[in-house]
């Protein structure tokens, strides 16, 4: 599924690999510095066989300039067009199949959908190329949960009626480890060697959010949900989108570097930013909208699949399979007097098509919708563009892992101090007691800069620069992994995926981009979330499904 | 080299009237000579002993065998004319190959052929027939040259000599500081030197030189890249971990298997933990297996999942109703040597090569998820769960598999840790297979070597009984022990524990701390 792998090096004829990749739908536009296979002779990595991922930067800019491109040649008629394969395109793809309409074209510029839930294969394992879990879903989420039971992820209901979860799917103990003082503890929150003042901190942050966790507004919601929109109105939860997380955490008393460095690695983890960028209500949300509820698991654990969310994307495109058109670029949208028109570029054959629709869904991110509805009357202008954190993922296939003493191989495997995430594995759900050999799943947002210079910068650093910095730091883990390396790809996300930062959750503009315009125009991406996870995609694109179905009706 | 030999040069009628002529070098071949010699014959003796056991019998025949082929060497020695150096020096050559390799050798068929002894004595015949022409052949070559009486008092006595050190050394310093197979390809290099002198003191030599020089050094380096690999032959390290001898070992792609001995018993490791001891393996695999049998009359199918050994599949031979046993153990390493190995066939009943057994190698949780067969019979005999990659082998998801597979009346009898040691990982088991749909029948028996072991008899229905027929010749069953099996007194008795599910591993961790205070 998804990505396939190439194994060759050093050079590939040149692929067109548009990017896509971030649900854009459109991209091509903005991202990579094209493919690049590299080998560095004579390093001690030379025996590391690998490439480096991304767009095709000059096709994708030959895009910007639709005026190049040649005069649609014919027309197709369809009622419904969507704009991006990712989670949100496609579960809305999904919902107006279910409820009768047929004739929906999905567009995806890449050779696969799946957006932010790529994935790829090799002999040893499938392996994500980014979003790569689902927390236990609140039971709440009622449309989540049945297309779990379709999945084959919730198996059954128990007495008490509580979902039963397929243990194929809960990710498999040991689930975290941290390296901490040159030791691998169980867990990632910092304990191995941490003061007791620290930890009383801790403990005080783990109160709180248990707290906030059932916490409720004046209106009766709850303070923290999942979706984000089903979270309560209450001013004295919404004012905590104004500030920053860090401000919010030194206000009251956080101050443990331990701690601080934990909470900074979540933001990280789930958002791509530092806490210093995330907004206080988003860097609580990680934590208080937790609330998965199983008869066989408990309410932090996850469900994984060695493809990551791959395995979901597959589902939802399996429910709906007909009228994806992959390879293709949506390069304009028009208004006509009885709906609208799509004007694609198929990148394979290099023609252009003109799709005359009733309704366009654009599940596409902000900045790709504002690009193709330019000038369209009556659209919503953000005052200034969501922050969009750039983030480089590797795939390394090992020959074992060396490691110092402590706790064995987990999922989620995090060095404290490290500039990256740390890394998954990607066989953790396999019960074939396997060989030495693992794909392991490294991710690493580039947070020490604003994203347009992390991006700029990582559009300039070469394969074997990345490599060297990835494997410096496993190395400080697992001394002597380099000579292990059998293989690493390396993937550049430039516009990875949507921030939180302060003021961007409960400004009214976020609630504004997703209104319909005019029964012809629908909106369904994380963007109008403001956090990129699966269930928000999931939710966005039934929202929008819905208000279209509302329309047509 | 060569211009300026150190023997006197072989001029007709002239004979060296004192012993003192008999240069160092040539007494100090001989010593050499006589050094390789013992050495080889004693390497035949440990070995035969460290395999087959009962080292007075094997150091017995060896020895005996080793002399008588010296003899038949030295018999033979009369039918070498011509150039008698140039003969000498391809049997140094060839003793330096035959027995520098003669350890290596030996371990490295030790699993392969079904008759070991027979590689083994005509190894011991070969070395001894080319040690035995050594010292005649060598005796011929300097008879014209040295006084004949100085030439049998020096070359025996250093000949005896060099059999004194050899006797001395070889447990003293060789055995403990180099292994068998490094002194075996050490003292062939010694072998392969001594020609190596002969070629460049004697003159006579130079016209075949290069081509001898170019086949001593194709021996030199074979038996170095030997003593390179001899690790992987035998990690001499790991011989000191083990209380008895180490017989055999080999790293295959997922454990590390080792076989020892001593006078009694042979016993097996699986990455250094004992899976069991010849002396009262027979306790275990028949507790293991005839509780179920005996309540199985009409069983024909059965699955046994790990149990490499074949010791569990020769106990189900016993009942002539199974048509087919399938035996799916991950590791064809371990299959393959209690298959073709003769010491463990014997052990086995070569169980493994029955016609009624299907050996599969492959993963058995991989192999449960999409067998379709129904079974009578489930044998599970996994190791215990150490870590967190068998943990999932006995876990409520691979039970439910194992539900899947089992014929409505059919039975399965888990291997489940010791009840007393690991009381909670025991119940654990239980519980698990509790939780997966299975009736349970929880017993337990005391091994020797193990201690008290526990076993989960499971079936779909409450309807086993303890009252059928068990086959003939059992050491250990009867109807009185399979009752006693079946009470838990109060130090091993139930315990409430959590469920082990893949997303909890909860046996690992009762396993890690209830076997914690005897392995720290």
């Amino acid at each position: 599924m998804s990505v396939p792998d190439f194994p060759q090096c050093p050079f590939l004829p040149g692929r067109r690999e548009f990017l896509g990749r971030a649900g854009l739908g459109m991209a091509g536009l903005l991202l990579g510095p094209g493919l690049l296979e590299s080998c560095a002779p004579g390093s001690p990595r030379a025996h590391i066989r690998g490439t480096l991922r991304g767009a095709n930067k000059v096709t994708g800019h030959q895009l910007w300039n639709p005026g190049q491109l040649p005069a649609p040649t014919h027309t197709v008629q369809t009622d419904i067009v969507i704009i991006g394969g990712g989670v949100a395109g496609l579960s809305a793809k999904r919902w107006l199949h279910r409820h009768g309409q047929q004739n929906v074209l999905l567009l995806e510029l890449d050779a696969h959908v799946g957006g932010n839930s790529a994935s790829g294969q090799n002999a040893t394992s499938a392996f994500p190329w980014g979003a790569h879990y689902l927390p236990l879903p609140d039971p709440r989420h009622a449309e989540l949960l049945e297309f779990l039971r379709e999945t084959g992820t919730i198996t059954g209901t128990a007495p008490d009626g509580r979902p039963i979860y397929n243990e194929y799917h809960l990710c498999h103990d040991p689930e975290e480890r941290l390296h901490l003082h040159g030791h691998w503890q169980t867990g990632l929150v910092p304990e191995l060697g941490v003061p007791a003042s620290d930890r009383a901190q801790i403990a005080r942050f783990f109160e709180l959010i248990e707290t906030l966790r059932h916490a409720r507004g004046q209106d009766g919601l709850d303070a923290f949900r999942i979706p984000v929109d089903q979270s309560s109105q209450d001013e004295q939860f919404r004012r905590l989108d104004a500030i920053s997380f860090a401000d919010y955490l030194t206000q009251h008393g956080f101050t443990s570097d331990y701690l601080r460095w934990y909470l900074d690695y979540c933001c990280k983890d789930d958002y791509g930013t530092t806490a210093a960028m995330t907004s206080a209500w988003a860097g609580l949300h990680y934590f208080a909208a937790r609330k998965g509820d199983a008869h066989n698991a408990s309410s932090a654990d996850v469900l994984t699949w060695p493809q990551g969310n791959g395995f979901l994307v597959e589902h939802l495109r399996r429910q709906a399979p007909e009228g994806i058109l992959p390879n293709t670029l949506a390069y304009a949208v028009q208004e006509t007097a009885t709906g609208v028109a799509v004007l694609t570029y198929n990148t394979l054959t290099q023609k252009t098509s003109r799709l005359q629709a009733r309704h366009v869904l654009l599940a596409t991110p902000q900045f790709v919708t504002q690009r193709l509805l330019h000038g369209l009357p009556g659209l919503f202008r953000p005052t200034q563009p969501l922050h969009r954190a750039p983030w480089v993922v590797a795939n390394l296939t090992v020959d074992g892992l060396p490691q110092g003493p402590g706790a064995p191989l987990s999922w989620d495997n995090v060095i404290y101090g490290a500039e990256s995430v740390g890394y998954v594995n990607a066989n953790q759900q396999d019960v074939a007691l396997g060989t030495q050999q693992k794909v392991i799943t490294y991710y690493w947002p580039l947070t020490d800069e604003l994203p347009k210079a992390a991006r700029q910068r990582a559009y300039r650093t070469s394969y074997d620069q990345w490599l060297t910095q990835i494997l410096a730091e496993l190395e400080k883990a697992h001394v002597g992994i380099t000579a292990r390396v059998r293989h690493a790809d390396v993937w550049v996300w430039g516009h990875g995926m949507v921030a939180p930062t302060p003021g961007t959750l409960w400004h009214p503009g976020r609630q504004q981009a997703a209104q319909p315009l005019r029964q012809r125009f629908f909106f369904a991406h994380t963007d109008l979330s403001g956090m990129s996870i699966f269930e928000e995609g999931f939710y966005q694109g039934i929202r929008a499904a819905r208000q279209l179905l509302g329309h047509s009706a | 080299m060569g211009n300026d030999p150190v023997l006197p040069p072989p001029e007709q009628g002239r004979r060296s009237t004192r012993a003192d002529h008999l240069p160092a070098l040539l007494l100090g071949s001989v010593f050499v000579i006589a050094t390789c010699g013992l050495i080889y014959e004693l390497i035949a003796g440990t070995l035969a002993s460290y395999l087959l056991g009962d080292s007075v019998t094997q150091f017995s025949t060896i020895i005996g065998a080793y002399l008588f082929s010296m003899g038949i060497g030295s018999w033979l020695s009369r039918y070498l004319d011509g150039a008698l150096l140039k003969w000498f020096i391809r049997l140094e050559i060839l003793v330096g190959l035959v027995g520098g390799f003669s350890a290596p050798l030996l371990f490295v068929l030790f699993e392969y052929v079904s008759s070991f002894r027979l590689i083994l004595y005509s190894l011991v015949g070969l070395t001894g027939i080319l040690v035995g022409l050594e010292i005649p052949l060598l005796m011929r070559i300097l008879e014209n040259r040295y006084e004949f009486k100085d030439l049998v008092s020096r070359v025996f006595t250093f000949d005896y000599i060099g059999a004194l050190l050899a006797s001395l050394i070889f447990p003293l310093v060789l055995v403990p500081q180099l292994g068998l197979i490094r002194t075996s390809l050490f003292f062939g290099a010694l072998n392969v030197v001594v020609a190596a002198i002969a070629l460049y003191r004697f003159p006579e030599t130079r016209p075949y030189r290069r081509r001898f020089a170019g086949l001593m050094a194709g021996t030199l380096l074979l038996l170095a890249v030997g003593f390179g690999y001899a690790e992987r032959i035998m990690t001499y390290t790991e011989t000191m971990a083990f209380q008895d001898q180490v017989i055999y070992s080999k790293s295959t792609v997922y454990q590390r298997i080792v076989l020892t001995r001593n006078n009694r018993e042979l016993r097996l490791f699986l990455n250094g933990n004992l899976q069991f001891s010849s002396a009262d393996e027979y306790r275990y695999h028949e507790a293991l297996v005839h509780p179920a049998m005996q309540a199985l009359p009409k069983a024909k199918r059965v699955l046994v999942l790990g149990g490499g050994d074949g010791l569990a599949v020769r106990e189900l031979l016993k009942y002539p109703q199974l048509q087919r046993i399938r035996l799916v153990d991950l590791d064809a390493g371990m299959t393959h040597l209690f298959q073709h190995n003769e010491m463990l066939l014997a052990l086995n009943k070569g169980a493994l090569n029955n016609p009624k057994v299907q050996v599969i190698n492959g993963d058995a949780y991989q192999w449960v998820r999409y067998d379709t067969t129904r079974y009578d019979l489930l044998v599970v005999d996994f190791p215990d769960p150490s870590n967190y990659s068998i943990g999932k082998l006995y876990s409520t998801s691979f039970y439910t598999e194992l539900h899947k597979l089992l014929a409505p009346d059919g039975l399965m009898v888990v291997q489940s840790t010791s009840p007393y040691v690991a009381q909670k990982s025991f119940w654990c088991i239980s519980h698990t297979l509790q939780a997966a749909g299975f009736h349970t029948i929880p017993y337990h028996t005391y091994v020797p070597s193990f201690g008290e072991w526990g076993y989960v008899l499971a079936g779909r229905n409450g309807h086993w009984r303890g009252n059928g027929t068990l086959p003939q010749g059992l050491r250990y069953l009867t109807a009185a022990t399979l009752k006693e099996m079946l009470h838990f007194p109060p130090d091993m008795a139930e315990v409430p524990t959590e469920i082990n599910q893949l997303n909890n591993q909860a046996l690992v961790r009762y396993f890690e701390d209830d076997w914690a205070p005897y392995t720290h």
